[in-house]
């Protein structure tokens, strides 16, 4: 029944670009599905472990930057009198390039980070982001500071009988996005059915006894970040690759923070709370666009974020589930998808 | 030699600001276990208060900071009455969301409020500097430096020597063992909050007029605020006020003397390598899991 | 007869529901500017100005007998936000011809869009080479490149006493800042002027000490700082707490109006390159347009010293409404024509393009003039 569910879900968002061939309608969709692959990713480490990770635009900028040079090669002095380079790549080979250098930032920042826990962990997964911008910023040989790296190629895919085909097309775009994304959701479930998902939830309840009953809890917790990276990596050169341009903005809190709010509307530990919240926060800017100036929209936002923490903690997916089952207690479709684990 | 005596002063000048903010951030953690995203927001609203006052309503400079200073610790007051106290039960991750939402509504109030423009605060303060031998420094200053050192000394008279001070150390130790001596937790805790917003808008409406005031000011500072706690220990007093120092001097002469361009980069990558050579950091509390 | 008739009646009667039609419809103009975030001053200053150009041609009814619509999106200074703002305004608002972005930065990071698009720009303000160099035949500049200022300075350096023998660069690190450094450095050194060191900042930067310690241990006479508004008053607030003792030039056409109030202690002169001085209207090429300008952006109370950067985006919808009625249609292809042929009287002085860049895929080019304002105790003089 969920897979049911899940699979009319994308097969629904497929026909959009047929049904609606607005290229405004496609931006929107297409912008709004790269941020709910962020907070897909986000939702492993904040749904699933439980630590409060505000550095996640740090994994989602290293991606796309990582994306964008790969792909654009660069030429840096290393010093020395040594130089890198690197000639411009295929655009899939920026892709893994940047899934790769996220996840091996998330290995870096898991091992520093989970040496501590509680405050002291969310403020450095915050400082985290924040030196990565301080060097986007400043290293300009590599990523041309504040004047943003520029003309990057949009993604291609390479086609049986057609070779690389270069996706310059809105509703190519919004396709190539609905897929990763889909893979990215399918991942995130495989990975908290799993051993390490039910290690996971089981240090999230009670560390302490997680611990004594020989969970390795900071080598689970390194695995999730990783994995977590690698996503946000993922959704980053998606981005870099559609926007063509990325600068040093994208380490702002505010992307982070962006996620966080679509995490705990949809619902944070529930497979489709960031769906949900993705999909709520990503159009609800455009839709709201020219009726309320942009301040006061993050005004409601804020408020908004406020008022779910104070009376719907859990978030709109399992609120809405939990008036399900009155009708008939099968529900599995959705009892599925707001389970965290089995 | 000339030089580093400059940016030794330039260090002195914003480590006092630095131990402002620090403080006033590590007292409501240490209080009360609230991690507090608004800091930075409640800098921005001293620092317009003080615009506001001076260059609209042409209230006295002097008048002006200590008012901006009062609005803060109303707003800090009500910020703990209408969003903390409800939370009091809640785990702490849930309580700094509830904080995020309220720097988001805070900065696009000002925003909204302000406009995007960044203004300048005139002062009474001659724009000519003070000159000793080769170093040189404005009066506003030596002023901003005065003022940050005398509220860093009255908090700790008011910690130290009142009724109020003994009650607030005491729920720092042990909020439980408190109340059962009769301290109103409640009551501690909006003070608190009030206090530690003060001083953030006090130290906003003292550098507003050496810079300039734009909305996205506290970003950056309240970000700085943690760091600075977080060198010192969360929820040590003599920490914020040594981490705001070490801050203050580590990026003036990093950025004199290393790279101007990572400036604001050094206090971040100082967190890290603390982190990494040190993971129980420069003071251990028991926050520290490892 | 009757067919005669129903002929005539439907020949009076189509132009006139098209009219009709037409009326309820406005032309719509899209404007991208930095309204919040790190140059917000300048960003506001050039929508104000374009607003009030809006204002007076729809009072004189409007061109091809439709009103006017701006459609102002903000970039928040940032590149990427630029770019967020044009799919905006060509996707969604579909305009047929934009204006932006202030910065070269942000000009450049929206100009693949164009080609994307098919939508001409015009340049209000941008000043690097390449925007106009790199074969983008959507984009009209009004504003002068860094190159153009730089020469255009040059031949006015011998009113400059002492004279200028060595200079530095403060420089805001974008295309912008390192731009006017090079040109700057190009122009003076073929006056045979000495050529010191380039310190750069970061567009948010507020404490530059760093930055003046290092230019306070240079021999130059002089520092060209090249930046927004915002950094540019703080730059010569803390040169003066430093002790730098130095000439500063300013470039860019932006001009630091919050030292008029709050004005640097006596004996601190600062010089700034500008592309109308609102001080002296009678001094601009066609003083009557200049003091028209003026006079409406006085009439809504606004910082009189933003007139120095108002008249970008008034001058620029001058260009494009005139491209507009040229072209007989607000389309995008059409208005692209007829920016080629648009010669008219803006506040800075004549606006028509020249051909710049590859051939066969120019940009548009226009020659504006300068002029060097002086500053000092809150008072300007021409120099």
């Amino acid at each position: 029944m969920s897979a049911v569910f899940g699979w009319l879900f994308v097969a629904a968002m497929a026909a959009v670009p047929v049904v609606f061939p607005d290229p405004y309608v496609l931006s929107v969709l297409t912008s709004a599905g790269i941020f709910i692959i962020g907070a897909i990713s986000l939702n492993l480490l904040l749904g699933y472990t439980g630590q409060l990770s505000l550095g996640h635009a740090a994994f989602f900028g290293l991606g796309a930057y990582a994306s964008a040079l790969v792909s654009l090669g660069f030429d840096i002095g290393i010093g020395f009198g040594l130089r890198l380079r690197l000639d411009p790549q295929p655009v899939f080979v920026g892709f893994l390039a940047g899934i790769a250098v996220a996840g091996a930032f998330g290995w870096l920042l898991g091992r520093l980070a989970f040496r501590v826990r509680g405050a002291y962990f969310v403020v450095i997964t915050i400082c985290f982001a924040q030196v990565l911008r301080m060097v986007a910023l400043n290293w300009v040989e590599l990523t041309q500071g504040p004047m943003a790296l520029i003309g990057i190629p949009p993604a291609s895919l390479w086609l049986p009988g057609q070779g690389v085909v270069p996706l310059y097309t809105k509703p190519q775009s919004f396709w190539l996005v609905l897929g990763v994304g889909t893979l990215a959701f399918l991942l995130v479930r495989q990975v908290v059915q799993s051993r390490i998902g039910r290690a996971l939830v089981a240090l999230r309840e009670n560390e302490t006894l997680a611990r004594s009953v020989g969970i390795r809890v900071t080598h689970y917790l390194v695995i999730a970040t990783v994995l977590s990276a690698g996503i946000a990596g993922a959704a980053g050169s998606l981005f870099a690759h559609y926007v063509r341009i990325i600068d040093p903005d994208v380490f702002l809190f505010i992307y982070t923070v962006t996620m966080v709010i679509m995490v705990i509307t949809g619902g944070k530990g529930t497979l489709w709370g960031p769906v949900v919240g993705g999909l709520i926060f990503g159009l609800m800017p455009d839709l709201l666009r020219g009726s309320a100036p942009p301040e006061a929209q993050w005004i409601a936002y804020g408020v908004l974020m406020i008022l779910l923490v104070m009376f719907l903690p859990r978030g709109i997916v399992p609120a809405v589930a939990g008036l399900l089952p009155a009708r008939r207690r099968p529900a599995p479709a959705i009892a599925a998808m707001v389970e965290p684990a089995p | 030699m000339d030089q580093a005596l400059q940016h030794l002063v330039n260090g002195t000048v914003l480590g006092g600001t630095y131990a402002l903010l620090g403080i006033g951030l590590t007292l409501i953690f240490g209080v009360m276990r609230v991690v507090n995203f608004t800091h930075g927001e409640l800098y921005t609203f001293g620092a317009y208060m003080a615009y506001g006052l001076v260059a609209l309503l042409h209230v006295d400079f002097f008048l002006s900071l200590v008012l901006a200073t009062m609005l803060g610790l109303a707003l800090g007051a009500l910020i703990e009455l209408v969003l903390l106290r409800p939370m009091r039960k809640a785990d702490i991750d849930s309580v700094m969301l509830v904080m995020i939402g309220a720097a988001l509504v805070l900065q696009n109030a000002g925003l909204w409020a302000w406009g995007g423009v960044a203004k300048l605060v005139p002062t009474p303060f001659a724009g000519t500097p003070l000159v000793f031998g080769p170093v040189s420094v404005l009066p506003l200053r030596l002023f901003v430096l005065g003022v940050a050192a005398t509220l860093l000394l009255v908090f700790w008279l008011l910690l130290e020597r009142t009724r109020a001070g003994i009650a607030m150390r005491a729920t720092f130790q042990d909020a439980e063992t408190a109340s059962l001596m009769g301290v109103r937790v409640g009551w501690v805790h909006t003070a608190t909050f009030a206090i530690g917003s003060g001083l953030a808008a006090a130290a906003g409406a003292l550098l507003g007029p050496v810079f300039m005031v734009s909305p996205a000011m506290g970003d950056l500072v309240g970000l700085k605020a943690f760091a600075i706690v977080i060198l010192g220990g969360l929820g040590n007093l003599p920490g914020a006020v040594i981490g705001g120092f070490a801050l203050g001097y580590v990026e003036e002469f990093g950025g004199g003397f290393v790279s101007s361009e990572y400036r604001d980069a050094f206090g971040f990558l100082l967190i890290i390598l603390v982190l990494a050579i040190r993971p129980q950091g420069l003071v251990a509390l028991k926050e520290r899991v490892g | 007869m009757l067919n005669r008739r129903t002929a005539l009646l439907a020949g009076l009667a189509l132009p006139a529901l098209q009219r009709t039609a037409w009326a309820a419809d406005p032309i719509k103009i899209g404007m991208t500017q930095p309204l919040t975030g790190a140059v917000a001053a300048s960003g506001n200053y050039v929508a104000n100005g374009a607003k009030i150009a809006v204002e007076v041609l729809n009072r004189a009814g409007g061109v091809l007998g439709r009103p006017l619509e701006l459609i102002l999106e903000d970039n928040k200074s940032n590149p990427r936000e630029a770019v967020a703002a044009v799919d905006k305004l060509v996707l969604r608002d579909r305009v047929p011809v934009l204006i932006g972005a202030w910065s070269s930065t942000y000009t450049l990071a929206i100009m693949p869009k164009l080609l994307e698009y098919k939508v001409p720009m015009v340049v209000e303000t941008s000043s690097a080479s390449r925007i106009t160099t790199s074969g983008n035949p959507y984009v009209f500049r009004i504003a002068p490149t860094s190159a153009m200022e730089a020469v255009a300075f040059s031949t006015q350096l011998g009113k400059f006493t002492p004279a200028m023998r060595k200079v530095d660069f403060l420089s805001v690190n974008n295309d912008f800042g390192r731009g006017a450094a090079e040109k700057f450095s190009e122009a003076l050194a073929a006056k045979g002027v000495t050529i010191g060191r380039t310190e750069t900042m970061t567009p948010e930067a507020t404490d530059l000490s760093a930055q003046l310690a290092a230019l306070k241990q240079s021999d130059a006479d002089t520092i060209f700082l090249t930046t927004g508004v915002e950094q540019q008053t703080l730059a010569l607030r803390q040169a003066v707490e430093q002790r730098l003792g130095k000439r500063f030039v300013t470039t860019g056409g932006s001009f630091p109006d919050a030292l008029i109030a709050n004005p640097l202690p006596a004996g601190n002169t600062s010089f700034h390159i500008l592309f109308y001085a609102p001080w002296f209207p009678e001094r601009a090429p066609y003083p009557a347009i200049a003091e028209a300008y003026t006079a409406e952006w006085n009439k809504n109370n606004w910082e009189f010293a933003g007139l120095t950067e108002g008249f970008r985006g008034y001058d620029a919808v001058l260009t494009v409404v005139e491209a507009i009625r040229l072209a007989g249609k607000p389309e995008a292809e059409a208005i692209r024509e007829a920016l080629w042929k648009v010669d008219i009287h803006g506040v800075n002085g004549d606006i028509r393009f020249a051909k710049e860049g590859p051939a066969g895929q120019e940009s548009g080019q226009n020659q504006p003039n300068v002029a060097i304002v002086t500053l000092s105790e809150g008072k300007t003089g021409l120099l």
